[in-house]
């Protein structure tokens, strides 16, 4: 069974070429990642090895957050660990939900905003198709973006565990966190917005209105360095079921909200 | 009997549940031919269109376009209309051959055949040489003509026109309409034609439907659409200055009086030379679309 018909892969490709030429949306895609997964890594392995780690402030008090796998490491190896298994985990929630909501925001309400959906509506494909196809298009290409992250992301951190002579970083945590956490995250992104859309006249607004579902990560992250609690496989376990469970909720809402006459008002 | 194309019963539909903003309409379309829906701003032609294409719901009464509901079924009935609205738009960072291309592969074909089918389109609707530039950057009228070609991609047996001509200099309007005359002539297409532009509309319809403020008000060919309101034929004569002929009105220059049917313009033209007048002129006035279309809607504002 194939996934997609060939007029839906039509739309996908389509949205794909309006999300790209939009610029707003794709410097969006591009540099987010561009920073996170390669540009902030390198500048904190920079100044990792050149800075002297005595000069660090609250150096001290991070070092007392490193679990017992940690034990044995030097101040510039703890200060590594600490950056890829603290820091960086977050920025891997963020790229798939900015990436999966800006596209899904120029693919859902820009169409809107832009009266091409009453078009889209007018020709033989279902309204179903549509949302399908215009849902999956978002997916596969946040999916991608974060895939390209990642791989950007490991060939940095490995460099750095290279050079500072660490084990490599990959464990069980980053693992559920890319394969399980940031998909969940990602279709979260899309139905989230689809939903935002119905509301939202234009999609610089819907954006907007995006960014509140960031400020809960910084914050679970944030809490990490309070010392309440650790992120542990379990945990991220724990937070994909409940995304999912969120996806596929919002998803039938989503879906039945996707009507001729509530997309033209 | 032809089975019709499109029906309509008890056709209602209201927006926010105050305003009506089509009452109770009743008709058939009959398959084949060019049906003419007019009206004045606000009339409801845009929302009956959009009712027949399944965009709206109808608050009360059902249609159906070739005996299928375009609520029930959007995709079978979009599979055989094309539908071309202001309001529907096209991707405005894609060329028009892009354009047309997507949407001929939205309908269902491949690479090759949608290819095949938009330059077809473009060369036929006079915008070849516009084929690669960017659809933002097209005129009003050029838009209006890639909106038609996008309509008729999928050669479908049914057209919803909502004004076609609107913004087109009169050269685009002529090969516009020619293009609709042609598409009903040779292929059978049925058309439904909103239009403000009686003096079109008179060339292109074969039937027409008056609405205003959500009611019908007639509708029928021009022949019955005069018959019923009373629009008769006119004999004209134009006489050497000064004489004033008993039983006929003055009109400017003219002198006029209506009649059944030409048969009796003979009589009329004897009975002037022989009761001594100098014809100098004599025609016969037949109603157009415009004159029956305001006796229609002023009729309405007397009776109110
Ligand atoms: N989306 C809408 N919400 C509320 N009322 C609407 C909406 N669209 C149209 N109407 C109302 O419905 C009535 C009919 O409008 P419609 O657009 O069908 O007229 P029309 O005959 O197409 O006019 P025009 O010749 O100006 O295009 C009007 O009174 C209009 O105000
Ligand atoms: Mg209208």
């Amino acid at each position: 069974m194939k996934l997609l018909t060939l007029p839906e892969q039509a739309v996908v490709k389509k949205d794909f070429g309006e999300i790209w030429s939009t610029k707003m949306v794709r410097n969006t895609m591009i540099l987010v990642p561009v920073i996170m997964a390669v540009f902030l890594p390198i500048l904190y392995l920079v100044l990792i090895c050149f800075v002297p780690s005595n000069q660090i402030n609250g150096a001290d008090q991070m070092m007392k957050l490193l679990p017992k796998e940690a034990a044995g490491f030097n101040a510039q190896q703890s200060m590594f660990y600490l950056m890829t298994n603290m820091i960086c985990p977050m920025f891997f929630l963020m790229i798939p939900l900015m990436s999966s909501s800006v596209s899904a925001a120029c693919s859902f309400v820009g169409e809107k905003e832009r009266s091409t959906i009453e078009t889209l509506l007018l020709t033989p494909l279902s309204v179903k198709s549509i949302f399908k196809a215009k849902v999956l298009g978002c997916i596969l290409l946040s999916a991608i973006t974060t895939a390209i992250s990642f791989v950007a992301f490991a060939i940095v951190i490995s460099v750095g565990d290279i050079i500072l002579q660490m084990p490599f970083f990959l464990n069980w945590n980053w693992l559920i966190l890319v394969l399980l956490l940031a998909p969940a995250i990602t279709v979260f992104g899309v139905v989230f917005m689809v939903l935002v859309s119905g509301r939202s006249k234009s999609y610089m607004e819907s954006i907007q209105t995006s960014g509140y579902i960031v400020l809960p990560l910084i914050l679970l992250f944030v809490g990490q360095f309070t010392g309440l609690f650790q992120l542990s496989a379990l945990l991220l376990l724990f937070a994909a079921a409940v995304v999912v469970v969120a996806d596929f909720l919002l998803w039938l809402f989503a879906s039945r909200l996707f009507t001729p006459e509530k997309l033209l008002k | 009997m032809l089975l019709a194309a499109i029906h309509m019963e008890n056709l209602t539909k209201s927006y926010d549940g105050k305003i009506i903003a089509l009452n109770r309409l009743n008709l058939d379309i009959p398959q084949g031919g060019i049906f003419g829906f007019l009206g004045p701003n606000g009339a409801g032609k845009t929302t009956t269109v959009k009712l027949l294409t399944g965009l709206l719901k109808p608050t009360e009464g059902v249609c159906t376009v070739f005996d299928m509901s375009p609520q029930e079924k959007p995709c079978d009935v979009h599979r055989i209309c094309g539908v071309m609205t202001e309001t529907a738009r096209m991707y405005g960072q894609m060329t028009g051959r892009q354009n047309l291309q997507f949407f001929a592969q939205t309908a269902g074909m491949d690479g090759p055949e949608s290819d095949q089918r938009a330059d077809e389109l473009l060369k036929s609707l006079d915008l070849w040489d516009a084929r690669d530039r960017k659809l933002s950057e097209y005129s009003t009228g050029m838009t209006q003509r890639l909106s038609l070609a996008r309509s008729l991609v999928h050669r479908p047996g049914v057209l919803f026109l909502d004004e076609p001509t609107s913004g087109l200099d009169p050269e685009s309007a002529q090969t516009v309409n020619a293009m609709i005359l042609s598409l009903a002539r040779n292929t059978g297409v049925t058309v439904f034609l909103c239009t403000h532009q009686l003096r079109y509309a008179q060339d292109l319809c074969d039937g027409y439907g008056i609405l205003e403020k959500g009611n019908l008000l007639a509708a029928g060919d021009l022949p019955t659409l005069c018959k019923n309101i009373g629009c008769r034929i006119r004999a004209e004569f134009r006489l050497a200055p000064g004489q004033s002929p008993e039983g006929l009105q003055k009109a400017g220059e003219w002198w006029r009086t209506e009649v059944r049917d030409e048969d009796e313009m003979p009589g009329l033209v004897r009975k002037l030379i022989d009761s001594g007048h100098d014809l100098y002129e004599a025609r016969l006035v037949k109603p157009t679309l415009e004159d029956v279309y305001f006796e229609y809607t002023e009729r309405r504002e007397v009776s109110k």
